[in-house]
């Protein structure tokens, strides 16, 4: 079903890490999503694999989870492997034609496939602890200087909070239009690519007016409760770097250190 | 009565083979006859929207069949459309699924799908819209111009245009009024009665259940807790409402009386049928002195 | 002067490109006092919504004018103040949750208003414990029942501590159970915390449980008074296709038969006390009646 896509992937609890500071996890996530592609040696790359693991533990979310992440990205993690595969330089293990697959190429592949699914499970760790409120909050507070520019960051970031609220309400509602047409014999599946887009129009329109309708709905639910009418807003949360946080930022200026001068260091893929 | 749909040990699981699979269809079987009113009543999450979606493909059963006339409908699956014009389906808030220029086109449809031309699709359509009272006026206009109840009916219009043999309605008057929710239900009676075709109706209120329906359905836990004529299914009060299902005041009442020991029926199921009753058993009613 | 005072209201929605300026509203009076619960009731488009617009500014009046505890709700200096004082919850419970998680969509009203931090959770904590959500503060709020949605859109009016809160038909879209919960929840926070309740709805049961019943038609008050008065009007309220509850329906059509039935009865045990008061003794049975 569509709406088992789902964007809020939020998983409550109290763990280390959903305690820390959305905005420093934020920057933190960032860093180390940098790191990832800084780190040019297996060693190296095992050392940030190793950081992003001990978050997985710390995070206290189930590694079913990580693993159903995975799952969905599969097909890119497998196909620019493969992809790798073949581009290796030195000796062909195998060989038909045009193609051959080298050591070099089987440590590429290996490689890539490290790095994309670092990549994924250290973006899970974020959207897994923190809710996307608190995400856009953080954002929000990040982006603050640019007010000064005349840039509307409470209304942008409002924008992202209300857009991740709705996300999975519209694509219910899709899902529901879509048996709806099915049922009165609309023929969604099969057909040339314009033959498909055509036959969306049936769903398209009532979607769009359906989010109209909600558009309209939530601006005076908003306005009953008070938005835009006063210049000045708080927020429930505080937020305030702790030692956690400190402690965590400082784990990972270590280990993007280690990275630099391991990448120095070790020689080729080592 | 020969049988039109059948379903035999149907059963549907949401996410098979994971931690969160759940049985929403508990190997159900029912037989809907030809011609018959059959309500389906059950609270949210009993599985009744798990299984209607099954009777006319819309899910595939992940164990068990459902037969039309006889014939497994995933016998072909690439012909599953072909069952969809036979068993109709109205969803909960139909009128979300319109989108045509005009009334009459939305109603179209259905129909067109179905391969029909474009006079008999009309011809259908118009039809279909004198059955659910949609006034000629409106038949060229946008139906996003109408009014709440009337593109309600434009959408059921827009499903009773198939002509299905079998109809199947999702909590038709779910957010009508009183006089809204009335007429609908008269009209869907009136179509009924003038069609013959079989009719399987959901709902919540067990008052409307009890005014249009033969037999009753009553889901539970995505089983079938029961299935038996409608007075049956609704002097079981007790069972009913220890599944959470509320029974119409009136029939609460008769079956209060019944237990203080008045020889009422106790399953009078309108207030129709109460005063009936009651003036029959005891004409101006009352002793002398009252 | 009452809480809520409106007087002589009329309103018109603007003439749009198809149709000219038509007026739903033809001057209504109403004064609703602190603390009471007012139940307005009427089929659709009767004017019952925009009247619940009109009651905390959202709308303003093209005729007559409406105070909140003195303020004119037009005035755009008292904007802030009537809607502090008034919230207002809409039918679908989907459509007025802004945030994705329980707390912080509770949390939104009291930030919009500027309070400090620590009262905000206070509030929020104290609003979610009143609709008895508390459990479910850190929850994914898509993933909630209708009912619960609906509570948690009443958590964010009361973290608001507003005098008063305004249903336009709150459980329309609700399952039983839902519509249950809700209920409940607003009688609660009636009972417990004193606030003023105006619930718009077309469920006669609803009404019933009310301190006072208006009874609205085509733009105007067509009656209002205890459920009891509002109650016994039978053939008034069926004359306008409004629903009467079964107890109360079947008194007045047992009375129109000669039967000497009160002509106030609201509930089941009422009914049923006045029946057996009418029939005569279990004992004598059936053969004695007539």
């Amino acid at each position: 079903m569509l709406s088992d896509i789902t964007l809020g992937q939020f998983y409550p609890g109290k763990s280390l890490l959903h305690r820390m500071d959305p905005r420093m996890k934020l920057l933190l996530v960032v860093a180390v999503i940098v790191f990832i592609f800084v780190a040019s040696t297996f060693t190296t790359l095992g050392l940030i694999v190793l950081l992003v693991l001990t978050a997985v533990l710390l995070s206290g979310v189930p590694f079913g989870q990580y693993a159903k992440s995975l799952r969905a990205i599969l097909f890119v993690v497998l196909f620019t492997s493969i992809l790798n595969l073949f581009y290796g330089s030195g000796e062909a293990l195998v060989q038909w034609g045009m193609m051959r697959i080298t050591m070099d190429g089987i440590r590429r592949a290996i490689f890539v496939a490290v790095r994309i699914g670092t990549l994924i499970v250290c973006s899970a760790v974020l959207t897994f602890t923190t809710s996307p409120t608190q995400l856009t909050d953080a954002l929000e507070r990040l982006l603050t200087p640019l007010r000064k520019l005349r840039v509307p960051v409470h209304d942008i970031a409002m924008m992202m909070t209300i857009s991740l609220r709705f996300v999975p309400t519209l694509l219910e509602e899709t899902d529901k239009i879509m048996s709806a047409q099915k049922a009165r014999g609309a023929d969604l599946e099969s057909g040339g690519a314009i033959q498909r887009v055509k036959a969306m129009v049936p769903v398209l329109i009532p979607l769009i007016v359906s989010a109209f309708r909600r558009a309209m709905d939530l601006a005076m639910a908003m306005e009953c409760r008070c938005y835009g009418i006063s210049a000045r807003t708080t927020k429930m949360r505080q937020l305030h770097i702790g030692t956690l946080d400190i402690m965590s930022a400082l784990l990972v200026i270590v280990v993007a250190a280690l990275v630099i001068v391991g990448n120095m260091l070790l020689p080729g893929w080592m | 009565m020969n049988p039109i749909l059948e379903t035999k040990g149907l059963t549907f699981i949401y996410s098979p083979g994971t931690a969160y699979a759940k049985v929403a269809c508990d190997h159900v079987d029912v037989t809907l006859y030809e011609g018959e009113f059959l309500g389906v009543i059950g609270h949210t999450g009993s599985g009744k929207s798990t299984l209607i979606q099954q009777l006319n493909g819309l899910l595939r059963p992940t164990e068990g069949q459902v037969l039309l006339r006889g014939k497994d409908i995933w016998a072909e699956p690439k012909k599953i459309r072909a069952v969809r014009f036979q068993v109709g389906m109205v969803f909960q808030y139909p009128e979300y699924q319109l989108f045509e220029e005009t009334v009459m086109k939305d109603i179209c449809f259905g129909p067109k799908n179905q391969g029909l031309s474009e006079e008999e699709a009309l011809e259908r359509a118009r039809e279909a819209a004198y059955f659910v009272d949609l006034k000629e006026e409106l038949w060229e206009k946008s139906p996003f111009e109408l009014s709440g109840g009337e593109k309600r009916r434009a959408a059921i219009a827009g499903v009773l245009a198939m002509d299905p043999d079998v109809l199947i309605l999702d909590e038709p008057a779910a957010g009508l009024d009183p006089k809204g929710r009335d007429k609908l239900l008269s009209q869907i009676r009136r179509y009924h009665k003038a069609r013959g075709n079989t009719v399987l109706l959901v709902s919540h209120s067990m008052e409307d259940i009890a005014r249009v329906a033969d037999r009753v359905l009553v889901m539970n836990g995505g089983k079938m807790a029961m299935l038996d004529e409608t007075p049956k299914v609704f002097a079981r009060g007790e069972e009913l409402e220890k599944m959470g299902l509320m029974m119409p005041q009136v029939t609460r009442m008769m079956a209060r009386l019944k237990q203080l020991g008045y020889p009422v029926r106790g399953d009078e199921l309108t207030v129709e049928q109460a005063v009936e009753e009651l003036s029959a058993l005891y004409g101006k009613g009352g002793q002398a002195g009252c | 002067m009452s809480f809520i005072e409106a007087r002589g209201v009329r309103f018109a929605y603007d003439p749009t490109d198809d149709e000219p300026a038509r007026e739903v509203l033809h001057g209504v009076d109403l004064s609703i006092e602190k603390g009471e619960f007012v139940a307005l009731l009427g089929h659709n488009g009767c004017g019952k919504s925009t009247m619940a617009k009109l009651l905390n500014g959202m709308l303003h009046p093209t005729g007559g004018n409406i105070t909140v505890g003195g303020a004119d709700t037009a005035d755009e200096s008292h904007l802030y103040e009537v809607r502090c004082r008034v919230g207002l919850i809409q039918q679908n419970p989907d459509n007025q949750l802004v945030a994705s998680i329980v707390e912080e969509d509770v949390a939104f009203g009291p930030e919009n208003l500027g309070i400090e931090p620590k009262e905000i959770r206070r509030r929020v904590d104290d609003a979610l414990k009143s609709v008895d959500m508390y459990e479910y503060r850190e929850h994914a709020t898509y993933k909630l029942s209708g009912g619960q949605k609906q509570r948690i859109a009443i958590a964010g009016i009361i973290a608001m501590q507003p005098e008063c809160i305004v249903l336009d038909e709150p459980t329309a879209m609700l399952d039983p159970r839902g519509r249950k919960e809700v209920m409940d929840t607003i009688h609660t926070l009636n009972r417990e915390k004193g606030i003023t309740v105006v619930l718009i709805t077309h469920y006669m049961d609803e009404a019933v449980q009310a301190g006072r019943v208006v009874v609205m038609d085509s733009g105007t008050i067509l009656m209002q008074g205890t459920p009891r008065q509002v109650f016994s009007q039978v053939d008034v309220l069926k004359a306008h296709a409004l629903d009467v509850p079964q107890a109360s329906e079947l008194a007045y059509r047992l009375r129109a038969l000669g039967w000497q039935m009160p002509d106030d009865i609201l509930n089941e045990d009422e009914c049923i006390a006045a029946l057996q008061v009418c029939l005569p003794p279990v004992s004598a049975g059936k053969g004695e009646a007539t």
